[in-house]
């Protein structure tokens, strides 16, 4: 029994890696994420102390208006330890000398000033980077300047001739931190931004609608009508159902905006009989709506369409022969025969099409990307449109993760539900007799 | 016999030694050589603007020719990828960045480097060249200024452009302008003596006369991008605060700008669902007279005399700045230069050879390739006197009538935001889902709740 039960838990173990992978992993992920202020901006890994315009501009706000202002400003300053440091480093014995007998105690406002000066020297560095780093040794300020570590920036700052407290050198540590840190404010904004109840409302919309209309009524009134046809009709019948399925995304979603558009089929065909030529995806709320429903309700109708089909065939066929025989019609037999057997079907393909549904976003996005005017937006796109896309470069993975983490906890809540609904606990018990 | 068998021992280490004098010569040849991979991705680059690839290309060419008189032999193999689309390339560099997997020079847009430089994914370009040495020393000041951040130089400009409204020609002269009119129309527009509603007037005239469809008379571009700040800033708007170097919003600027687009639908000469309109469409349909007025980018010459085959281009389109949002204002046009900028290698050498190369490859009659194949505006000084350049009537009147009142969009990190935001009320304005000043409302506050004290509401 142990070996057994030790075989059973290494067959197990490739689909637990898996689990953790590529469902547990991600989920965590989005979670820590969401608590966070991670975006392009601050990097995922980590940050240094970048003394920016903007972290002295937060250092100010913060109330330490006089310490930004001294750290403001870049200075340059021929001094003897500059010197020295050239002398051991890169610039060497001879440029050291020239620039002790040239330009000792001088001061620079800037890097080019203190640029040029070096350059006009006999022994300046070859090499432009060389240059830069000669010059670096006589930098006397922070201003735009990068650290590695706390102990670096400190460092720096009082070689600038300034003295930091306590309190101070944890207002510049915070304002100059350059990663991200742990925050609630995503949470804050979702909360308080008035577009998200009409994201929420609008996923409310799009997942009831798609799901009663195309993936459940829809897919059963295909298993249906295919049940009373010939097997090669059938056959045929649920093939061409499964197109929109099988066919890539991007090129489904094309035929559409083809069919769609002011220059499109429908816009040719109204043409004949007067109409101006529109985008008739596009032109109102409606048609949006019309679209987006029509389009993941095609793509998603095919998978309910097999399993009632399934269903519906493994319903003993004396049922029906004998319901025949009794003259029941065809509408009879569906409503006495084939609903009442398709009970459990209907509520997994319910269950597992309103979780797959939440989630989806790809057709919105590649038909109507939301539009007209934001009113096809659903709370996936609006994850997808926060964390992977941004037109100035920044994209906003804390705020999409908290996004996102909003559906994670609503599909955790459906599936408690639909398990309860399923009776889940019945449908794995143990049977009570010995086989 | 002696000397033969000296000489059986003798010849085998002779031949030895040869050998490995030889490989040691090769062993050396090969140690002096230095090979390497430069990577190159360039966003919102079409077929007409491949020099953005091929100029490094060309660059990398004369730094090896250059090392080798030097004495360094020094291959450089450039690997280029071009995307035509904006979002895909932002996420392919900044995903790949992150994963360390990104490329060495990126061509992008001079908005992306705050964000970027923030996060130390680029570095500034300023660390391994000589400001002072040509070309940089050469190319406009006021782009320099556009391709820093924090008082660095990050990126060296890849090319300039400004985006114009365009008008048709003849649907101008049947509403009754006569030629003399339709040149001083540019002058007009620039003295805020033209402004955006006389422009909505007059696109309702061409839409009356029947020589446009109904919601064609003002055509505007088809999705979100940097044009729209024109209309904001046409209405008083700032983007960011010149002392304080924090974001401003002009909240009665922008609901002027957003009731402009409501007005314009009312009044039916621009189409309520017009965003999402297909690009290619919107392209035939401006360079063939189907829509009065529109604004676009000095780059569209390229595409309206090519792939469009507009035949008369200076004889079917006016072109001016973005007229006033009200009388006595100010007319504008925004330049969106793109940029190349160097990533973060582990290797610093990788950086200085890119920065090298970006600094070759924007010389003169190299970018002059680029401006005049893709109908951009060049980056330097030098450039409008190559006479490949000069003789270019679109380039030199463009340069003329456009550039010098242009403004760009600050390099701030929060800008993405803010630009999201503000693109977001219009959408809802634009539909109708709200008035203009619920929009603004929408917006102040989404803005405060993400931004806080970087940004400034008025």
């Amino acid at each position: 029994m142990g070996s057994s039960r030790r075989l059973g838990l290494l067959f197990l173990a490739p689909a637990f890696v898996m689990v953790v992978l590529f469902f547990f992993a991600p989920t965590v992920l989005t979670g820590v994420f969401s608590f966070t202020t991670m975006s392009t901006s601050t990097g995922i890994y980590g940050g240094d102390y970048f003394v920016s315009e903007d972290a002295l501009r937060r250092l100010a706000s913060e109330g330490e208006d006089q310490l930004a202002q001294q750290l403001a400003g870049t200075s340059y300053k021929i001094d003897s330890a500059g010197i020295e440091a050239v002398r051991v480093g890169e610039g060497g014995a001879a440029l050291a000398d020239e620039i002790a007998a040239t330009l000792a105690g001088q001061h620079f406002a800037d890097q080019r000033e203190a640029e040029r000066a070096i350059k006009d020297l006999n022994s300046r560095p070859r090499s432009i980077r060389a240059l830069k780093a000669v010059v670096e040794q006589f930098r006397r300020s922070v201003a735009g300047a990068r650290f590695a570590d706390k102990a670096g920036l400190y460092a720096a700052v009082e070689g600038a001739g300034i003295t930091l407290d306590e309190a101070q050198k944890e207002a510049l540590a915070g304002a100059s931190w350059s990663g991200w840190h742990w925050t609630v404010q995503n949470f804050k904004r979702m909360a308080t931004t008035p577009d998200n109840a009409r994201i929420l409302i609008n996923t409310i919309l799009y997942v009831g609608v798609t799901l009663a209309l195309f993936h459940v009524g829809f897919a059963l009134v295909i298993a249906i009508a295919s049940h009373y046809l010939s097997e090669t009709a059938s056959g045929i019948f649920r093939g061409i159902w499964l197109l929109p399925r099988i066919t890539p995304s991007v090129l489904f979603v094309l035929l559409w905006k083809w069919l769609a558009w002011d220059t499109g089929f429908i816009s040719r065909i109204a043409a004949l009989f007067g109409a101006a030529p529109r985008n008739w995806m596009l032109d109102t709320a409606a048609h949006a709506w019309v679209f987006v429903v029509l389009i993941n309700g095609f793509v998603g109708a095919s998978m309910g369409m097999l399993i009632f089909s399934s269903a519906i065939k493994a319903i003993p066929a004396p049922l029906f022969h004998a319901a025949e025989v009794d003259g029941a019609s065809h509408w009879q037999q569906i409503r006495f025969i084939i609903l009442p057997q398709l009970r459990w079907p209907i509520l997994f393909v319910a269950c597992y099409q309103t979780l797959s549904l939440l989630a989806s976003y790809e057709q919105i996005l590649l038909s109507t990307d939301g539009g007209p005017g934001r009113v096809t937006e659903v709370w996936s796109l609006a994850a997808y449109h926060s964390a992977l896309q941004n037109y100035a470069g920044n994209l906003l993975y804390g705020y999409g993760a908290a996004l996102a983490l909003v559906l994670v906890v609503i599909g955790v809540i459906a599936s408690l539900l639909f398990l309860r609904l399923f009776r889940f606990k019945e449908l794995v018990t143990q049977p009570r007799i010995e086989i | 016999m002696l000397e033969t068998r000296l000489g059986r021992l003798v010849r085998p280490a002779r031949r030895a030694l040869c050998v490995a004098a030889v490989a040691a010569a090769f062993a050396g040849a090969a140690a002096h050589a230095e090979e390497m991979t430069v990577s190159v991705w360039a966003g919102g680059t079409g077929d007409a603007d491949m020099y953005r690839i091929d100029a490094i290309k060309m660059a990398a060419d004369i730094l090896s020719r250059q090392e080798a008189i030097k004495g360094h032999e020094l291959k450089i193999t450039v690997e280029g990828k071009p995307y035509t689309d904006w979002d895909q390339f932002k996420q392919a560099v900044t995903l790949a960045g992150q994963a360390g997997s990104g490329p060495n020079i990126v061509v992008t847009g001079h908005e992306d480097i705050a964000s970027w430089a923030q996060s130390g994914l680029i570095v500034p370009v300023e660390d391994y060249l000589d400001l002072d040495a040509w070309p940089i020393s050469d190319i406009y000041p006021n782009l320099l200024k556009i391709a820093s951040f924090n008082g660095k130089i990050y990126g060296l400009p890849q090319d300039a452009e400004s985006r114009p409204l365009f008008g048709w020609i003849p649907h101008l002269k049947k509403i009754g302008y006569s030629d003399s009119d339709i040149a001083a129309l540019p002058g007009r527009i620039e003295k805020g003596d033209y402004t955006l509603y006389d422009m909505l007037n007059d696109a309702r005239k061409m839409q009356d006369a029947g020589l446009v469809q109904p919601g064609y008379g003002f055509y505007p571009r088809v999705s979100n991008g940097p044009d729209y700040w024109q209309f904001y800033v046409a209405f008083g708007g700032k983007m960011q605060d010149e002392k304080t170097g924090r974001l401003e919003l002009d909240k009665a600027a922008l609901e002027k700008m957003y009731q402009f687009f409501i007005d314009a639908v009312k009044m039916g000469v621009t189409r309520k669902n017009h965003i999402g309109t297909p690009w290619d469409q919107w392209y035939t349909e401006v360079a063939t007279g189907k829509a009065g007025f529109w604004d676009g980018g000095t780059w569209h010459y390229a595409r309206y005399t090519g792939k469009e085959g507009l035949k008369d281009f200076f004889g079917s389109l006016m072109f001016s700045l973005i007229p006033a949002g009200e009388k006595g204002g100010v007319a504008n046009t925004l330049t969106h230069p793109l940029v190349y900028l160097v990533t973060k290698q582990k290797d610093e050498h990788l950086q200085e050879v890119a920065s090298q190369l970006v600094a070759i490859a924007s010389e003169p009659r190299i970018n002059a390739l680029h401006a005049i194949k893709s109908a951009h505006l060049g980056i330097s000084r030098s450039e409008a006197h190559i006479g490949f350049y000069a003789d270019d009537r679109w380039t030199r009147e463009a340069t003329e009538r456009l550039l010098p009142h242009a403004v760009a969009m600050p390099n701030n990190t929060h800008f993405g935001t803010y630009w999201d935001v503000m693109w977001k009320g219009l959408q809802t304005a634009w539909q109708g889902q709200s008035s203009a000043s619920d929009a603004v409302n929408a917006v102040a506050s989404e803005l405060q709740g993400s931004l806080g004290d970087a940004i400034i509401i008025n």
